[in-house]
């Protein structure tokens, strides 16, 4: 009893106080920044993403700092909407897949063994099936490539995976003896759900669901390298790579910028990611 | 049929091109650079490396192909009784003569003499029914079975005579028969071999890499200027650059947009000709539909773009603006680029004529590959300026041909047509477009009828100019067709007129 009481206030403490994460800081200015962009775009740009005055393939000037792309558009303004554009896609694939993940994971969790091994089954199914060409079968099930079918795709996609984690991580729970005391209480299931299972896989399921983020912003942009995500003229980062390759030699800003975008946006998920891994999860500060 | 090839330009000729001896300035820029140095003492037994993109799928051209076998075939290892030439004229070839009756149905061949197929055959008329059958027949995939169709029967009075029955007059004969390839009759397997009449003859061909053509030593006709052709095939453009940079090939037949031509424009090893091609960047309207039943809407939105700008966008200084769906190079060419001009204040007045002064909303089906996406994009900016709004449906290559060739199932869409003398589309109404002037298709079939050249040229050149008064459609540009060649090969055909490629002429020199 005397060392269970010196060592839980120590990790209550800690738990409260998140210790200074360099990783966590950095991601969240590097995500910081697109979010600032993104928010800036739907007020102000710096030319109307539409305009095609701007001269062919102009190089990075004062006046476009970025160039311009073969219609004569200010790149740097593309650029910027395709930071909304990647934010979108990742926080709304990240919605679809922690919902139908989430209630899939419970639900396999709770099931009787028969339907457990059945969702169990699927979902590894599922998770070996590549998910871009997942997301294709479903954009070529929609009426049309659009933004929104690319979301569905990839938050479907998405939801395998989160389910398998949490219906790991939900039976690990159940497992404790203070579920069988807190049932014997007379708690019901749903409140099972809310008060013990949630907050204990939450941390880690966070986690997950932020390098989710990060995998879904990649993976649009690869939809739309393919004519499969957002149409033109959305200007999604992939679709940009993919209009710059014909003119990779002449201009190559056209195919970096996005590039260093992409790049910035997804090493900060990540780095946010491991951040909120360090800070969350307590056996891991310990074992430091 | 024609359609298939003709209008799926990714998978068929997309650089159908001619040759521009017509205009003088075409004339100089041509023979600038590349004719002179290598003209002289070039090696008779060269081996010329040509790179395409454009593999066939089998060596058969009606048995679907592609438009690769044109390129590697037409008049190199097949001849036709009439060729294309690059200048885009009909020359016999393998018809010697021949004679029309006066009521224009009967039409005698008579046929080059001394002529063996490459498997040592001797060419009769007997060939010539069969390969002319072959093309009509119901196994046959060709393009042009349609514009074969008022042949009634062929007969071969003689082994040197071929006399051939029309139902109706058909003008365009000897050109339609310029499509069709004599073949022995006695040949087994045309789809993975040949026995033809031309210059070379298949020596090698591995799917997938090359495929080698060696001079024929008992052709009939002027020697080939080489000794060897290999086609050496890429599947990505930028690796075909690469490979006439490294000197892996000797020419590339095809270039899709201007920037790659930097690495190649100001260097002295290589020579970059620019013909005109035949293939037509096309803002279809469907003509059936509201609004672009009014023809002031149709003529409205031709005259809201700035076809100038967008041409400049996508080939820089490259390319011709053309005010109708007929290229320099058809006899029945005639400049209307002045029917529609870009004007925005004229635009904004006939939408308010027609009705939709605050505009309307239109989805344009696009496909998926370059340069639709960003030409539909220039098109929703400019459009946008008179108030219309366009919604960007982007679709790939085969559902264009579901969803608009065969269903008619849209409002606008963007394609690239690549054939040569194909205004006749617009003489069907029931063609993916919907274009139905009565007057358009009266003159389109009479001008098949006709009794000369002349008469057929003014029917045509009166249905062309209605075309584009009507602005059946949108003619944005008319795409280069450009040929890059290192310095010391010259003598290849700058137009590629319906994709084909002539090699027999090609010099070499040794550097």
């Amino acid at each position: 009893m005397s060392a269970a009481d010196e060592l839980t206030p120590a990790v209550v403490t800690a738990a409260r106080k998140p210790r200074w994460s360099p990783t966590f800081t950095i991601g969240l200015i590097l995500v910081g920044i697109h979010v600032a962009i993104a928010l800036l775009t739907l007020f102000w740009t710096p030319y109307d993403p539409t305009s095609t005055t701007g001269g062919r393939l102009e190089p990075p000037s004062f006046i476009h700092w970025a160039g311009t792309d073969r219609l004569g558009r200010d790149f740097f303004t593309q650029i910027m909407i395709g930071s909304r554009i990647a934010l979108i896609v990742g926080a709304g694939a990240v919605a679809i897949g922690a919902a139908i993940g989430v209630t899939i994971g419970l639900l396999a969790a709770f099931a009787t063994r028969f339907l457990d091994d059945a969702l169990a089954a699927t979902l590894d199914i599922l998770i070996a099936f590549p998910t871009l060409l997942l997301a294709m079968l479903v954009v070529a099930a929609s009426e049309g490539a659009s933004l929104w079918s690319a979301i569905l795709a990839l938050g479907i996609a998405m939801s395998a995976i989160v389910a398998r984690l949490t219906r790991i991580l939900a039976k690990r729970v159940l497992q404790n003896d203070y579920i069988t005391a807190s049932r014997t209480s007379g708690t019901s299931w749903p409140g099972v759900v809310v008060r013990h299972v949630l907050p204990n896989i939450w941390p880690t399921l966070s986690v997950n669901f932020a390098l989710q983020f990060g995998i879904a912003v990649i993976a649009e942009s690869s939809l739309s390298y393919l004519g499969l995500g957002a149409p033109p003229p959305n200007a999604s980062w992939g679709r940009l790579l993919q209009e710059a390759q014909g003119t990779v030699y002449t201009a190559p800003i056209g195919a970096i910028a996005p590039g260093i975008a992409l790049v910035t946006l997804v090493i900060g998920i990540n780095l946010l990611a491991d951040g909120l891994r360090d800070i969350g999860d307590p056996t891991r500060r310990i074992s430091r | 049929m024609i359609g298939a090839t003709a209008l799926l330009g990714k998978y068929s000729g997309r650089y159908g091109v001619r040759a521009l001896a017509v205009t003088a300035a075409f004339a100089g820029f041509l023979s600038a650079s590349s004719a002179l140095q290598a003209a002289e003492n070039y090696d008779v037994d060269a081996s010329i490396k040509i790179g395409s993109l454009y593999e066939p799928q089998n060596l058969d051209n009606i048995a679907g192909a592609g438009q690769g076998i044109n390129e590697a075939f037409n008049s190199n290892v097949y001849e036709g009784l009439f060729r294309l030439t690059d200048a885009g004229s009909v020359e016999k070839v393998l018809a010697s003569d021949y004679k029309v009756s006066d009521d224009g149905l009967t039409y005698t061949f008579t046929l080059q003499p001394n002529v063996k197929f490459h498997s040592g055959d001797p060419l009769t008329a007997k060939d010539v029914k069969f390969s002319i059958e072959r093309v009509v027949g119901p196994d046959s995939k060709s393009s042009r079975k349609k514009s074969l169709e008022p042949i009634t029967s062929i007969e071969t009075p003689d082994d040197n005579t071929v006399v051939v029955k029309l139902s109706s007059r058909s003008i365009s004969l000897p050109y339609n028969l310029s499509y069709v390839w004599i073949v022995n009759d006695a040949a087994k397997d045309l789809t993975s071999g040949e026995d033809g009449t031309g210059p070379y003859k298949l020596e090698d061909w591995r799917r997938g890499s090359t495929l080698s053509l060696k001079r024929s030593d008992s052709y009939w006709g002027e020697k080939p200027t080489n000794g060897e052709v290999v086609f050496n095939y890429f599947t990505d453009a930028t690796a075909l650059n690469n490979a006439l940079l490294t000197g892996a090939v000797d020419v590339i037949t095809g270039v899709q947009s201007p920037d790659s031509l930097a690495q190649f424009k100001d260097n002295a090893e290589f020579t970059v000709s620019e013909g005109k091609s035949t293939t037509k960047e096309l803002f279809a309207f469907n003509d059936r539909v509201e609004p672009f039943n009014d023809v002031k809407v149709r003529k409205a939105i031709a005259r809201a773009i700035d076809k100038k700008k967008l041409l400049n966008s996508i080939w820089g200084e490259y390319g011709t603006l053309i005010g109708s769906f007929v290229p320099p190079t058809d006899p029945w060419y005639v400049d209307l680029n002045g029917v529609d001009p870009y004007d925005v204040d004229s635009a904004k007045a006939l939408l308010a004529e027609a009705g939709h002064a605050d505009g309307f909303t239109f989805t344009l089906d696009t496909p998926n590959y370059d340069p639709h996406p960003i030409v539909a994009q220039f098109i929703k900016s400019e459009l946008a300026k008179v108030g219309i709004t366009v919604n960007i449906n982007v679709i790939t290559a085969n559902e264009w041909y579901t969803k608009i060739y065969k269903a008619h199932d849209f409002q606008a869409t963007l394609q690239e047509h690549v054939n040569h003398r194909d205004i006749v589309f617009y003489g069907n109404p029931d063609f993916y477009w919907g274009y139905n002037n009565p007057k358009v298709v009266d003159l389109i079939k009479s001008a098949e009828t006709s009794t000369t050249t002349d008469e057929q040229t003014a029917k045509l050149t009166e249905a062309n100019r209605t075309i584009a008064e009507d602005a059946a459609s949108s003619w944005l540009y008319l795409y280069p067709q450009i040929v890059i060649s290192k310095a010391n090969v010259s003598g290849y055909p700058v137009n590629g007129l319906n994709s084909q490629f002539f090699a027999y002429g090609i010099k070499k020199s040794a550097d």
